[in-house]
């Protein structure tokens, strides 16, 4: 299989094309890759007679189970109908995100969820700087995983361990009021006079669009370069809040400021609240959004492991992929023959022509630094 | 009796406070189970988080080096005086020749260290000149809804920190309730937030700060003896004077507590400032935080242990002070209340008037965020809605077993806030009855009982999670784990008995103990004394302390959320970051809720308590 097959991102630029123009390049210089790839045995060989029956323990963030109107009280009710023996239970992801489980594998505690949804390229990252590489999550037979094969190409997440399958997609762009200034182009546009003190953007410590913005300014303009343009950025007088919904709903929402970095489906919550479309414009810089997959694990010690799979699978079919994006509103991560969406969504969620991110060899050993020196920059007094 | 309440109050300090912050802390003095002071040297030397001083840490010895950069940078200093044509207000553009004294001085890198503590001195300041005046009108006037209002005052401490952001945009952003108003009249629009940054986020400081040093001062205001008030009249002070050498005495140390508490407090602080202020103004609490979450516990918990020396040197420095004001106050006898609008002709008078104008003031600053978001939950862009509310009922009625319920929350944070009341004001009162008298080794405990204020919220919530929830292997294949509704409570009532005894033992130590020695020569006993004596005389404090007891209980949130993941024990806060998605009205409706339930229950523990009161 192509998703198979495919390894790591690509050197500097990591650019996954949008439309399935995917460059390969085979790093190989770790025999991690040889593992991935070349190994003889076939993980998770599938059984005769799958195990479907019994609880399936699911952790997944808060807007998935609490949010308004949550994809997941439709998956828990349209997988156990899929499988009548099967029950799904939810489990709230801990306040401390993926780190509540590297600790528990680190204290040697039993992990009780058998699959993880929500799971990032950075949270795999940060399981293998301080777990066993390629620790927590099983490496997935994706032979058992029959749709599998309908994920786009540009949202592999380069996991040299294939433990993740990407389910939904968000784009990072800028929203901004077109009453107030015009569209910026480039990066280079947000140093100009005209963009003076006009930009909101998050902290990249603790906010995932603030991370995905940096990581795009990192791709843009190289690890060697990023910071000095983000020291132009703030002679220009970018400021950096803490999260999504201070700098959106506090200040830019009041109108302290023409420009914030936020999600290429804004229009989708404008309209449904009634707002000015003007102040809700979609900008990609360059052409581009960076792209945020959101991916599925299986936990190594999942006690139900073929549901675990029956899971995965299920969340790839059509209604799923349909109900996930538009109740999180987010973006299918399969192909568009395989979803079909309201026009409302269509109408009002963007897709950048091209889509960027910095995948996993990248991100691996280098995020924490990139994050910190740019933190360092950023509030030095 | 005494001595078991110390003890039970000792036990629960070694395992929800030591145990938890001593399991995090230890990252700092050990690597790989070797003692090390390592760690302090990296971050002390560390211009990022000590500046100018860094060099000095880095080689102390080099006395002429640092005493020629010093005597450098004054010499660059320079003076000017002039004329400056506005209005020394950060956000006023009238132009007004002001004279103005320019001191030019050469930037110095305060470092991170130095720049929490520029702004928590700054807050400090701030919030102290807010609250004095509210102090004085409330124990000095009478008027119609004091009460309530007094009881009232301690709101804005339960918030969490994205509400007050949240509010303080909905207020003073630039198309916010404010310049609604001003351009209703034809001002503005102000961009407020913009102009100054530090100065939101000082006053977002000051909102949750300066009530708390009302309520503390009013409470000391309150416990004034006015018959020595009387008494120093009569012998001929005037009414200047007297209020100078016999009230003000009595109110210092009450004033001082509050400024204590708003410094340690806005030391630490940590989401206010970069949701309104951003990354610019970050503060130590932020790298701690951020420490936390690359796993990094080893500088973590080196910050943590600078800022809880920095915090607990300036406890035990004020508790010198403190303990050494020995008063001999007898019975609270307060001073009578004057009406605040007798007549019309009073309204008038400049003092009247200087009190209407701070009203206004405190109307914009506290009601003004508060109600911003009340509205903010009541439209969206096509105007006025209760959609947001009709989420939160459908998740109560329609909900499924794993979402949050608004009802659960609100039923666990008010049983939390009663049980932590029950269980932190034993607490804080042992602590300063053994304190108040024992002298300087008293100023000690009382330090160290300070602790819970003193120590980073994060580190103290990832202590919980490592210490108690994951739970601690003992010998005998024993493990010690704590979870669940008893926990939070326990955890609550920890950081929340500071309060009570900062309360209390300043009242405690105005108390002349002679008293106590006549009843102990009566016949009673230590335990009959404190109750028939002491404790009335210092009732105003244990009430107000009470009342700060429940407000931290419905507050926190950064222990229960811990304590509570996996079980039903979640409350109001937690349940507020749960429904905070992209839309961010359920949320929002939920906090105005919070803020419903709270206020209702002040009002309920002042009339109560103001039973046991006077």
């Amino acid at each position: 299989m192509k998703r198979r097959t495919f390894v790591g991102t690509l050197g500097g630029g990591a650019i996954a094309g949008f439309a399935g123009c995917l460059s390969r390049e085979d790093t190989g210089d770790e025999d991690e890759n040889g593992d991935a790839n070349g190994d003889e045995q076939t993980p998770d060989p599938e059984p005769e007679n799958p195990d479907l029956e019994g609880t399936l323990e699911v952790v997944t963030y808060e807007s998935m189970v609490d949010g308004d109107n949550p994809a997941g009280p439709w998956l828990k009710d349209a997988f156990e109908e899929a499988y009548p023996d099967a029950e799904l239970e939810w489990t709230r992801l801990p306040d401390q995100g993926i780190n509540h489980y590297i600790n528990s594998a680190e204290q040697g505690e039993s992990i009780d969820p058998d699959v993880y949804l929500g799971l990032n390229i950075d949270d795999l990252v940060t399981v293998d700087d301080n777990l066993a590489d390629g620790g927590l999550f099983r490496e997935l037979n994706t032979g058992r995983i029959e749709r599998s094969g309908r994920i786009r190409d540009g949202l592999d997440m380069g996991d040299p361990h294939d433990r993740v399958l990407t389910y939904d997609t968000g784009y990072i762009s800028l929203v901004y009021d077109e009453t107030e200034v015009d569209e910026p182009q480039t990066f280079e546009d947000l140093l100009d006079p005209a963009y003076e003190d006009a930009l909101l953007a998050q902290n990249a410590q603790t906010s995932d669009p603030g991370q995905a913005f940096l990581l795009w300014t990192i791709d843009a303009f190289g690890e060697d370069g990023y910071l000095d343009y983000w020291q132009d950025l703030q002679d220009n007088g970018v400021r950096v809040l803490d999260d999504w919904t201070e700098s959106y709903y506090g200040a830019y929402m009041n109108e302290e400021r023409p420009i914030v970095v936020s999600y290429s489906t804004d229009q989708v919550f404008a309209s449904a609240e009634g707002h000015d479309l003007s102040r809700h414009q979609v900008g990609f810089l360059n052409d581009q959004g960076y792209a945020n997959p959101e991916g599925m694990a299986i936990f190594e010690d999942a006690d139900q492991l073929d549901l675990a799979y029956a899971f995965l699978d299920f969340a790839l079919s059509n209604d799923s992929q349909a109900e996930i994006a538009e109740r999180n509103v987010q973006f299918p991560a399969v192909e568009d023959e395989y979803v079909d969406l309201d026009e409302e969504f269509d109408q009002y969620a963007y897709v950048p022509p091209e889509a960027v991110t910095v995948g996993y060899d990248d991100l691996r050993g280098n995020v924490d630094d990139w994050v910190d020196d740019w933190a360092r920059e950023v509030a030095s007094q | 009796m005494l001595a078991l309440l110390a003890l039970a109050t000792a036990a629960v300090l070694a395992v929800m406070l030591y145990l938890p912050t001593g399991v995090v802390l230890v990252n700092a003095v050990v690597e790989d189970s070797i003692p090390t002071l390592a760690p302090f040297v990296d971050v002390l030397t560390d211009p990022f988080y000590f500046g100018v001083l860094a060099d000095v840490f880095a080689d102390p010895l080099a006395i002429g080096e640092h005493l020629h950069a010093l005597a450098g940078w004054l010499a660059a200093i320079s003076i000017s005086v002039g004329l400056e044509y506005r209005l020394p207000l950060p956000f006023v553009q009238f132009e007004l020749p002001i004279p103005w004294v320019g001191v030019e001085t050469p930037g110095v890198r305060q470092g991170l260290f130095g720049f929490t503590a520029y702004q928590a001195a700054l807050s400090t300041i701030a919030s102290v000149a807010i609250g004095l005046p509210a102090a004085y009108i409330l124990a000095n006037y009478e008027f119609y809804g004091r009460r309530t209002l007094r009881s009232l005052t301690i709101l804005p401490f339960v918030l969490p920190g994205i509400m007050v952001a949240v509010g303080f945009y909905a207020m003073f952003g630039r198309s916010g309730t404010l310049n609604t108003i001003l351009g209703g009249v034809g001002l503005g629009p102000v961009a407020f937030v913009e102009s100054n940054p530090l100065a939101i986020v000082i006053l977002a400081h000051a909102f949750y700060n300066a009530p708390l040093v009302a309520r503390i001062t009013v409470a000391a205001w309150e416990s004034v003896d006015i018959r020595a008030v009387e008494t120093a009249r009569s012998l001929g002070a005037s009414e200047r004077r007297a209020f100078r050498d016999v009230v003000v005495p009595q109110l210092v140390p009450a004033v001082l507590t509050g400024a204590l508490l708003t410094f340690i407090f806005t030391f630490m602080t940590f989401p206010i400032v970069l949701a309104l202020g951003g990354l610019q103004l970050a503060t130590v609490e932020v790298w701690i935080y951020d420490r936390i979450q690359r796993l990094d516990y080893t500088e973590a918990a080196t910050l943590a242990v600078l800022e809880t020396i920095l915090s607990l040197g300036l406890t035990y420095a004020y508790l010198r002070y403190e303990s050494a004001q020995t008063g001999l106050s007898q019975a609270a006898s307060p001073p009578p209340k004057e009406a605040l609008f007798p007549d019309l002709q009073t309204v008038l008078s400049p003092r009247r008037l200087a009190i209407l104008g701070y009203g206004l003031a405190a109307l914009i600053l506290f009601v003004g965020p508060l109600a911003s978001l009340v509205v903010g939950s009541l439209t969206d862009g096509s105007g006025f809605t209760l959609r947001n509310y009709a989420f939160l009922l459908e998740r109560q009625l329609e909900g499924e077993s794993f979402q949050t319920q608004p009802w659960p929350a609100i039923r666990n944070s008010l049983l939390f806030g009663v049980a932590t009341l029950v269980v932190a004001v034993p607490m804080g009162v042992v602590i300063s009855v053994l304190t108040v008298r024992a002298g300087r080794s008293g100023t000690i405990i009382d330090t160290l009982a300070m602790l819970p204020l003193a120590v980073s919220g994060v580190v103290f919530g990832i202590g919980l999670l490592q210490g108690l929830v994951f739970g601690i292997s003992l010998p005998g294949g024993w493990q010690f784990q704590v979870t669940g509704a008893v926990a939070i409570v326990v955890a609550h009532a920890v950081a929340a008995y500071p309060f009570v005894t900062r309360n209390v033992s300043p009242l405690l130590s105005n108390v002349d103990p002679a008293m106590v020695e006549s009843a102990r020569a009566l016949g009673a006993s230590r335990f009959r004394a404190l109750l028939d004596v002491e404790l009335p005389l210092v009732a105003s404090g244990i009430v107000a302390g009470a009342a700060f007891a429940f407000a931290i209980s419905i507050g926190e949130f950064s222990s229960t959320v811990i304590l509570a993941s996996g079980s039903e024990s979640y409350t109001m806060p937690v349940a507020v970051e749960r429904y905070l998605g992209r839309r961010t009205g359920p949320a929002i409706a939920m906090g105005t809720l919070l803020l419903c339930v709270t206020a209702a229950s002040f009002v309920v523990i002042d009339r109560v308590g103001g039973r046991y009161e006077l």
